[in-house]
Order: C-alpha cells, then structure tokens, then sequence
C-alpha cells in the first residue's frame, strides 16, 4: 500500500492505495465518489471520463500512482443543485439527458473542451466526445447542449 | 386541433435532469449495502456441453470467498428470465426452459456457477479454482441447421425439432395463392438478418438480500419490478408478497434487455445471499453483457408480394425463420410481433405471416427495441421498393398508395386506427429533398448520393398480445401538491417526468407540485413494466384515471365551500374557483387542509383500460456510398412520427432521435458474429461498432399530431418506434445510390462492395 | 491487478530499476496498451517503471532539420504540436485518429510503436516518415529504423524489462514533399482500422515528376509494410494518375492481409488497398505547391 496525494475537485486528497488501483476505483470505491460511472473497464465507453491536469482521461484505465501530485476534476465537484455549471444546465435545457449513465462522463469531457476551445464548432465537439458512449440520445441533443454552454458562457474561457 | 394546455404538450425541463447532471442519481452500481458481498459467475466456455462434475472445495478455501453455488444448492424451479413468464395471456403458455445453473449448457457464457467473496478480485480468483467436467456435445449456430436431421435437439420442444415457443401463423385470407394468381407483378425474396445487441451502458446488474425472516428485498435494472417480483418469488418458493424488487430508482439503459430479470443478475445474486446470509451484488462485465444477455433476433425472412400493374398491392406473405439461441426468452412473442406489424401497415387483401423462432447454440435472443418490427419492416419495405422499381412507380406514391388510411379497417381489433402516415410521408419526403432523388448522380461518380424510405406503425402497448395492464394511485396531501405512484422505471425514456405532466394537468397544478413514486414494488401498485411503448399510454392512462377521480373529489368537497355545482367549478394553477366567477375561489393548500382537520385525505386508484392504438412513422435517409470501397455514409436522416400527441416534445424528439441512430447501426454497422466453436466475438465495445458522436449524421425528429380518441391527451406509444423503419430506409437509400438490392444486414463495406462487383 | 508501481525521474533512474529486477519490469507510458495486456494474461510484470515525468521525453523539437518526439509525448500532444502539423502533417492527422481523445490524453507515440500491433497509426506514419527508434539500454544507447522494433505480430524488438525507447525521430518535411494518411474503418472512433495506408512524396523542383515516394500499408503483415516495389516503379516517375494508379497495384501486390472476421477478409482488403494507396499519394501529390498538373480530385477523407 502506498499513499497517494492529489489535488481532487479543488480539495487536496490523501489515500492509502495499491499503486495498481485504477483511479475510478478509488475514486467510487474508496472515496465514495459514485459520479463518475463504470460503463466497460476498458477505456472503451469513456462513462468514467474525469479531468486530469486539464486533459479528459478514462479514470478506468489510469493506474492511481500517475494520479499522484496531479489536479484532479470530477463531476463529483462541478456545480450544486443551487448553482449550476453552464453545462449542466445546457444539458437539461437542450434535452440531452436521458438515462444519465454517460452524462457524467459526457459532461467532463465537454468541460475539458470549452476549458480550452470556447467556441467549438460542430466538428470539434464531435471529436472531444467521440470517446463518450451514449445509446440513448444519438448524440443530437449533446451537441446542441454544448453549444448552448459555450454560448451562454459568451465563448469566454476557462468556464 | 390542438388545445392550448398548461403542461403536456410542453417541453418541461426533465424533473431527473438536475440529480443526473451532478452524478447524484442512483443507479444499481452504486447501490452499497452494509456486509454486502459481490457475486462473480463461472460461465461455460463451450457452446453445448454436459456438466458432468463441479468441484468446489478448493474455491471455497480461497480467502474472503462465503458461498460457491451451482445447480446442486439452489433453486431448479424452472423459468425463462424473460418478462414473458408473466405476461402470457390465456391463449398461450411461456417457455419456461431456463435455470439459475444449466447442467446442460448452451451456449458460451451459459451459467455454470457463483462465488460471493468479500472482494470482486477474490471473487475473481476464487473462480479459476472451481474445476468443472464437461462432455462437449455438437453445436449448431444457423436456424437453418436447427432443422437438420442430425441436429442435436437443444432442449425438448413440444412445438417442433429446436423449436423454441409456439409457431406463429396468421392466416388473413381463406387462400393465399388466389391472391397470387390475381397479381400482375410479383417480388420474391429471402432476406438474411444479423443478431445485435442494445448495448445499454449500465450493465445488467442487482443487489439481492435474502433476510433473515424470508423476506427478498432487491434492487436491480429490471425494467419491470411487478415481473421480477413475481419471477423471483416464483424461483425462490415465496410469497410475492415477501418479494421487494426496486429501482434505485434511476437504469442506465434498457432498451428490452431486462424486460423481466436483468439476465440471471437478480436470481443469482438472491440465490447467493440466501446461501451467505448476506447482501450480494452481481454486476455483470461488459463481456458478460455482451455475451450473455438477450439480444436482437436475427435468422432469415422470406417475403413475397404481389401487385397489380397500377401500384395496388393484392397478396403479401412474410415467412420468418429467427434465431433464438439457448433459450427461448420473448422467441414467441418476436414472431408474433413481427407478424402483426408487417400485416398491418398496408391495406392488402391477401396476408398470410409465419414466424418461427429456433434453438441454437448461441446468446438467446429476446427483447430488443422494435422486438420485431425491425425486422420485418425492412424486408417488407425493401420489397415494396423492388416493385415500385419493377412497375415503374416511386417508391414514395407507391407507399402512399397503398398504406393503411384512418380508419381503415386493421385485422388487429378492437382498436381503432387513427392515423398520419401520410402527413408524415408528405412532410420527411419534403424535408430529405424527395425530389432530387434519381437526379444527383452523373454516371462516373464515384461517390454516389441515394435517397430510401421506410414506414411503420407499432403498438401503443402489448395489448391483446400479452397480458398488460397498469394501476396507480394518487392522493393529494395535506398541502394541496399531489402524490402519484406507478410500477413502472424510468430508464431514460422520460416516465419521471413526463408521468408527473399528466398528473399536474389532469389536476390543475403545477408540475413542481407533483411528486412521484415508481418502480418499486413495495410501495408503488403493479405496473406490468416499461416495455412495448406503453409507459405513457398505458402508465399514463392509470395515472389520469387516479388523478380525475382525486380531483372530482375534491370538487365534490369544495361543493359546499364555495356554494357552487361541481359543473361551475374548475381547478387550475392550485386554484379551485367558479368557472362563471372566477373572483370566487379557494386554494387547493386551504381545502386539503380543510379535510385533513376533518379526518380526510383525497385519493383514489385508477387503471388502465385495454386498449391500444397504433403509432405510426415514415423515414427517409439520404446516404452516399463510396464506389470503391464499399463505405456508406448517412448523410441525412429524417424522421417522422404519428406519436399522437406528445406530451413532452423535447423528450419523445430525444427518443427518435436515439432510435434512428440504433437503426443506422443495424443497418450498417452491428452484427453479433460467433467463430466455428461458437466463441462471440465481438464481447467489447471496441469490437461491436455501434455508433459514437463522430458518426453522427444530421437527425431531423418531426412530430406530426394525430387526434387519438384515448390514451392520455391522445398520446401513442413511441420508445420503439425510431428504430423501426431506418432499416428499410437505409437499405433503400443504399439500393438507390448503387443500384444494387442488399438483402443481407448489415451492409458492411465488404458486403456493399462486393454486390456492386457483382453487378458490374 | 498486483504489481509494483515505480515513477522513475531520470532515464538512468529507469536503467537502474531494470537492472534492479531483471526480465520482471515493463516500462509503463500512457499504459493504454501494457494494462490491458496485463490483464488479460498476455503479458507479465512485478514491476511497473512509468516514464511519463521525465523531463526530457515530453519534448517535441526540431533541430536542423531533424524533428525529434520524446517517449512520453502523448498523440494529442503531437496532433496538436505546431511543429509537427507544420512539418509532418500526416502524422498529425494519424494521431488524431487514434482510439478516443481520452485515449490519444495519455496514451503515447513510443508506446504506440513498441506495442507492435500491425496497424498502429502513429507507427504507420512514422514508418513513411522513415523514422528512427533512440533506445537507452544496459548496453548504452542505440538507434534502430523503425521497422527494425517489429519481430512479429505483437512482438517488439525492444525488450521493456531491460531497455526503453527515449526518442523517435526523422527529417521534417521540405516545400516539395507532402503527406497523407489514410484510414478505412468501420466507425470514426475506437476503432482499430480496416487498412491504413501512409504516403510521403517528394516531388522534383519541376513538380512534373517524383524524386521519390514512400508507401506504407496496414494491416498487411505483421508490422507496418513499406511498398518497396511501387516506390521504385515512382522514382522520377512523371506525376499523373496513370502511374499513380499503376504503383497502387503493384503496392498491394507486395501487401499480405489476413482475413479478419471483424474488420474485413483478406480479399477485401486486397481488393481495395489499391484504391486508397492511390488516393494517398495522389493527396500527398497535391499538397506540393505548383506541383504543375491536374490531378483527379480524390477524396482523402473516408
């Protein structure tokens, strides 16, 4: 067992892990952190997607040491009922939630993409969710869901 | 025309939205109990085999393992995990051909034994160490062989060799050959289908405790608690009423694989906290999810139609051959779907269907999406398409020709048919661009633009077919909101909030004052699930009925109170007020409260009557195919449904637009392969190509009112419905860009490739 | 899964632990492709040496001419990399269409190639670049042409329990060479391809005839396959599609696919390998300024 340290949702985090734990392990297991969904294991359906120094990753598939010293995000941390990312209410608006598995992870990733191009086009959101599984909607109102979070952020950054 | 309501018809935000967005919402793989344990299976790596011994001594040694259970210390009451067990109506018997353990297994990933350990990893471990003995038997994997002779027989089968359920005959017409013979123009074809998979993203999962004083409580993905109550008290020798089964509350997809049980998830989780004494989850793998839990039916459909030269079509026969695989889950109820849909969307008056579902050595098919139609509709649209070509007629005013009109007559009684088809023929064929079809191509392109359609019609539920019936119950509390309860989940197709519609609009509040239990049996009335397209039809229609009767009781009340006749009082917006004098008035919060001072509460139960109404849907596709290679690409879809009415838009234009990218996959993409010793695959989601957002094409959802005489505010059923005609839309599209008939699924590069050659 | 987990700081960091375990550890990149292994049995490792916090291989530069990727640069590092989109377009677009973006995060280009699966994109790209392997082992340094790091299907040349890849290396692209990389899947994400195929042409300053071309295919053996044939029949060849088309079939020729049950039989890829050769090089043809003839408009993207 070793101890890892992280920065998790702005909260700095110590826990005590086999390095080999895959960060979405720990995160819903030993954390009790159930946001973020297991969809395969594999790194295949992208429902575990959470941010890691900025970059979307399946949390599936990250052994926890590489998490050590590293800014970790997770849905777990964005918003509260009262106050709303722009995502989120971009989802619930635009009608792009259904059963709720891959939202989580769809969310992360759409984040980790206006966190950095805040006026994707269709095309670029496309490819920054193309790793994110979703049989439920086609996909059709997630896409809008994000250009209405990008609009109702004004293209403005870092949202 | 439309009526200008406070609540249906609206695109309210999803009442489930804000908990989902957060990652609040419970699903079953979060569910944790105190002392649970995790269940992991032993499977059969063979496709047909006698278990001759199991030896468990040294897994149970293995630390933090409890229980190892096989078929010799559980349950051997016989089942099926389908929902079918307890919706066969009188005229039929399910197939009960299923056990928690098989001795006899039938295919691979068939179900040999449990292990509960403290950790999934010892679980894991654990399993290596069961040594099991198998005498490996002969496989077959094709219906076409289930026939043979010297076929192994799979299971004992009063109905036929490897014959799973009943065969489905539909005889419309004294003698279909006269209607042949009267035929100018006759298509002929054999059609070959892939099976598929629902691939929902939370896999098939439960959490059983078996308590102390009997009692079963269980939280799971079953789409329909009331079913697996009953199934699970049926298996285990208890009373239902010992029997809790739940949604905790939220399913991560469902798309029929757990109409009934979630594969054996719920009856081997009980069975293995029965034997520990201890909660116990079963999750399945993804693998075991792909591999083991129903899937589409795939297998053969011959179709024959006949028409006169001026388009009218005299006889149609549909003879289907379907693969059931091990077990026989919902095989009847496919093919009787199947017959009833493709029977039923043109005015024909020649018919005749017969459906055969057979055993094989494969994952058992059961309930996905359409449950049928699918199929069906893409045969018997793509022959519609082959006579239009042979007569000479557009595909289009062939269809508009001879399509089901309101009113006509359906052999499917006792409901009625209301109908849009042809407004939604009309409007998707003006929104594809209908009319550059057959113009866009120059003769070397090698890049080739074709434009198909599909129609279709479904049920608003299972009813007559199968057993179906809702009840709920509201009661408005004591501060004037209203509480609603109903059997049935919500797997992402809406119910929670949309039933929650209803409910506020019938009464006359608004939707925030609504709150709503389901999908649990202990505290909700039975549902028969969410299943067939019924939720809102049906669900609803019990909903309403509960809530008219709440709220003619609480007029009843406010009789005296406000000095008025119940027909001069009206409720809207919490306020109860005199329709003449609408000065006059009191709040629901005061009335409520007026009563429960005097020892009275308002509520009621209500049910669904038997009734159903068919929806109905034309599609158009426009793809383009690339000559060389054999790669389709879809272009553009648009889809357009008689749902009725919609009582949320934003919801039932997110369920088409799902529906129509699943059946993109099932035209292009999705087939379920198995090597020569019967291994699957395609277990991953690397490995089974459905569709990710970067193959999305443009979807246009178009919602087309109808006037339906019941079903609440006239709504009609139409979860399935996305998925039913892209088939033949795409296979026609295809057709039209290449010149070429596909009567092979999916239409793989390799497939589309080599029929253009042959062409050539 | 049990093993041991080490984040080594300095390549030498990385020898010693080696040293320290020998014929046990497995150096860990991104770990996309080693933890699956790893599960699945098909490979064995008491100790994992993560390189990804080494300072010096998360550099991409180009010196004199000569760009040069660190080990532990990631796919979405280099399709982002101005210096690689400027210099090497086709493997930009190689990476980009690796896996998922969650994937090309973490997973690397090294890592990409010491898996030595026959179609890996960025190592096909690599190949028509005529890339170099630097390996550090035991032993010292040493570098390898990149084809040299494939001993068979699944299997490297390089042995991560005693060695590890530092840097890939090759020359960037000059104004009279262009680049195309072209995919056939079956789905535009999470897909391993149907066939790849990656072209380098370099065009003579009187843009009428090749000075030469690389053709690389996969999956059509067991490592990424250079069409040594049909680039010889190019060399000073004149630019038209004629001859294109005539090295396209003589590519394929020198091609050997399997029959896939998933991902197409080996008829079909025989059959259309031809086509999307001929599509790449006439794309990489065209991204020669003044290459002074009319090509056929060809599609690159499938």
């Amino acid at each position: 067992m070793i101890t890892i340290h992280f920065i998790l949702n702005g909260q700095p985090v110590n826990v005590e892990v086999m390095a080999t734990d895959m960060l979405l392990d720990v995160l819903r297991g030993t954390l009790h952190l159930t946001g973020t969904k297991k969809g395969c294991g594999k790194g295949e359906c992208g429902a575990c997607t959470v941010i890691m120094n900025g970059r979307a990753v399946n949390s599936c598939m990250v052994p926890v040491a590489k998490a050590d010293g590293a800014r970790i995000d997770t849905i777990d941390g964005l918003g509260d009922p009262d106050h709303l990312h722009p995502l989120q209410e971009a989802f619930i608006e635009a009608g792009a939630v259904q059963c709720g598995f891959c939202t989580p992870g769809m969310i992360m990733a759409a984040k980790a993409l206006l966190d950095e191009y805040p006026d994707p086009s269709d095309d670029e959101i496309k490819e920054a969710i193309a790793g994110n599984y979703c049989r439920c909607t086609g996909y059709t109102k997630i896409i809008k869901a994000i250009h209405i979070a990008a609009r109702m952020s004004n293209g403005k950054g870092g949202v | 025309m439309m009526k200008d309501y406070n609540c249906v018809g609206k695109p309210e935000g999803r009442l489930d939205g804000i908990p989902k967005v957060l990652g609040r919402a419970v699903f079953t793989t979060d569910v944790s109990l105190p002392g649970m344990l995790y269940g992991k299976i032993l499977r059969s790596p063979h496709p047909h085999a006698k278990v001759i011994s199991i030896d468990t001594a040294e897994a149970l040694k293995y630390p933090g393992v409890k229980a190892v259970a096989t078929s010799r210390n559980t349950s051997q009451v016989p089942f099926t995990t389908a929902g079918a067990m307890v919706f066969t109506g009188p005229q039929g018997r399910p197939t009960l051909d299923q056990h928690i353990f098989e001795d006899e297994v039938r295919y691979v990933g068939d179900e040999v034994a449990a292990i509960a350990a403290e950790t999934e990893e010892a679980a894991e471990e654990a399993l290596k160490l069961i040594k099991v003995q198998y005498e490996v038997l002969p496989a077959i994997y094709d219906p076409l062989d289930s026939v043979k002779p010297d076929a192994p027989d799979l299971h004992w089968s009063p109905f036929g060799k490897n014959v799973a359920g009943a065969v489905i005959e539909m005889k419309l017409c004294r003698d279909i050959e006269e209607g042949f013979s009267q035929c100018d123009e006759i298509i002929e074809e054999t059609f070959k289908l892939p099976q598929i998979k629902q691939v929902q993203l939370e896999t098939q999962s439960a959490v059983a405790d078996f308590e102390a004083d009997g009692q079963i409580r269980v939280v799971s993905t079953t789409q329909t608690p009331h079913c697996a109550q009953i199934q699970l008290a049926r298996i285990f020798e208890t009373p239902v009423s010992k029997v809790q089964v739940k949604n905790p509350p939220f399913i991560g997809g469902g798309f029929g694989v757990r109409i009934g049980l979630s594969a054996k998830a719920e009856p081997i989780a009980a069975a293995l906290s029965k034997l520990t004494g201890r909660p116990v989850k079963v999750t399945y793998s993804r693998r075991e999810d792909f591999i083991a839990s129903d899937t589409r039916h795939g297998g053969y459909i011959t179709v024959k139609l006949g028409a006169r030269k001026d388009g009218h079509f005299i006889a149609l026969s549909v003879i289907s051959r379907l693969n059931g695989g091990a077990y026989c889950s919902f095989g009847t109820e496919t093919c009787a779907v199947m017959g009833a849909m493709t029977m039923s969307v043109y005015s024909i008056p020649f018919r005749n269907y017969c459906g055969t579902c057979y055993y094989t050595d494969r994952t058992p098919a059961g309930a996905m999406r359409g449950f049928g139609n699918p199929q069906g509709m893409y045969v018997v649209d793509s022959a519609v398409d082959m006579m239009a070509e042979k007569l000479g007629i557009d595909p289009l005013q062939l269809r508009i020709l001879n399509s089901v009109k309101p009113n006509d007559p359906t052999w499917i009684n006792p409901y009625p048919c209301t109908t849009a088809l042809i407004a939604c023929m009309e409007k998707g064929a003006a929104e594809i661009g209908w009319k550059n079809r057959g113009k866009v191509n120059k003769p070397d392109d090698k890049k080739r633009i074709g434009y198909g359609m599909g129609i279709g019609t479904h049920g608003s539920n299972s009813f007559p077919a199968s057993v179906d019936y809702s009840y709920a119950y509201a009661a408005l509390q004591q501060d004037g909101s209203l509480q609603i309860a109903t059997g049935v989940p919500d797997m992402g197709n809406g119910t929670s909030t949309t039933l929650p519609q209803v409910a506020a609009e019938t009464m006359g509040i608004s939707l925030n004052q609504v709150g709503f239990l389901f999908g649990d049996t202990e505290s909700t009335p039975f549902n028969i699930g969410s299943h067939a397209s019924r939720t809102m039809f049906s669900a609803g229609s019990a909903i309403l009925d509960a809530v008219k009767k709440v709220r003619k009781q609480v007029i009843e009340y406010a009789v005296p109170l406000l000095e008025s006749p119940a027909e001069n009082l009206d409720i809207q917006n919490s306020k109860v007020f005199l329709k003449d004098n609408p000065d006059k008035f009191m709040m629901l919060p005061e009335i409520a409260w007026h009563a429960h001072i005097r020892d009275i509460q308002f509520l009621a139960t209500g049910k669904s009557e038997p009734a159903n109404l068919p929806p109905w849907h034309a599609h158009f596709a426009k793809v383009e195919v690339d000559m060389e290679t054999g790669m389709v690409k879809v272009l553009k879809m648009v889809a357009a449904h008689d749902c009725g009415f919609a009582v949320n838009p934003k919801i039932v234009e997110g369920q088409i637009e799902g529906g129509v990218l699943m059946g993109i996959g099932n035209a292009l993409t999705e087939e379920l392969l198995v090597d020569e010793n019967g291994v699957p695959q395609n277990d991953s989601i690397h490995k089974y190509m459905v569709a990710m957002a970067s193959d999305t094409p443009e979807i246009i959802p178009i919602l087309v009112n109808c006037d339906s005489p019941v079903g609440p505010f006239g709504a009609k059923g139409v979860g399935e419905c996305g998925c039913i005609p892209t088939l033949a839309a795409v296979a026609n599209a295809v057709c039209d860009a290449t010149g070429v008939r596909f009567t092979e699924l999916p239409m793989t590069p390799e497939r589309v490739l080599e029929r253009i050659r042959k062409a050539e | 899964m049990k093993c041991g987990y080490y984040t080594a700081s300095t390549i030498e960091d990385v020898i010693a632990r080696q040293r320290a375990h020998p014929g046990k550890s497995a150096v860990i990149a991104g770990g996309t492709d080693i933890l699956l292994d790893i599960e699945e049995g098909k490979k064995n490792a008491d100790l994992l040496i993560d390189v990804t916090q080494i300072p010096e291989l998360n550099q991409i530069e180009e010196m004199g001419g000569r760009i040069r990727i660190g080990a532990a640069v990631t796919h979405a590092a280099a399709e982002k990399s101005s210096v690689i989109q400027r210099n090497a377009r086709l493997l930009a677009e190689a990476c980009r269409s690796v896996g998922s973006l969650q994937i090309r995060n973490i997973a690397t280009l090294a890592g990409n190639v010491v898996s030595a699966q026959p179609a890996a994109d960025a190592a096909v790209a690599l190949t028509a670049l005529d890339a170099e392997i630097e390996i550090a082992g035991q032993d010292g340094r040493t570098t390898i042409p990149i084809l040299k790091a494939y001993k068979g299907v699944g299997k490297s040349a390089i042995d991560t329990s005693s060695q590890l890849v530092t840097a890939i290396t090759f020359d960037a692209l000059n104004k009279n060479q262009g680049s195309a990389f072209i995919r056939l899947e079956q789905r535009t994400a999470l897909a391993l391809p149907m066939l790849n195929v990656a072209a380098v042409t370099a065009l003579n300053p009187d843009g009428k005839t090749f000075a030469w071309v690389r053709i690389v295919m996969a999956p059509v053996g067991a490592g990424p396959v250079r069409a040594f044939k049909a680039e010889k029949s190019l060399k000073d060849a004149p630019v038209t599609m004629d001859a294109i088309k005539a090295a396209a079939e003589e590519a394929a020729s020198e091609a050997n696919p399997r029959s896939s049950r998933l991902r197409g039989s080996r008829e079909y890829r025989l059959e259309v390998l031809p086509v999307l050769v001929r599509r790449a090089v006439a794309a990489a043809a065209e991204e020669v300024p003044g290459h002074g003839l009319c090509l056929e408009k060809e599609a690159v993207r499938l």
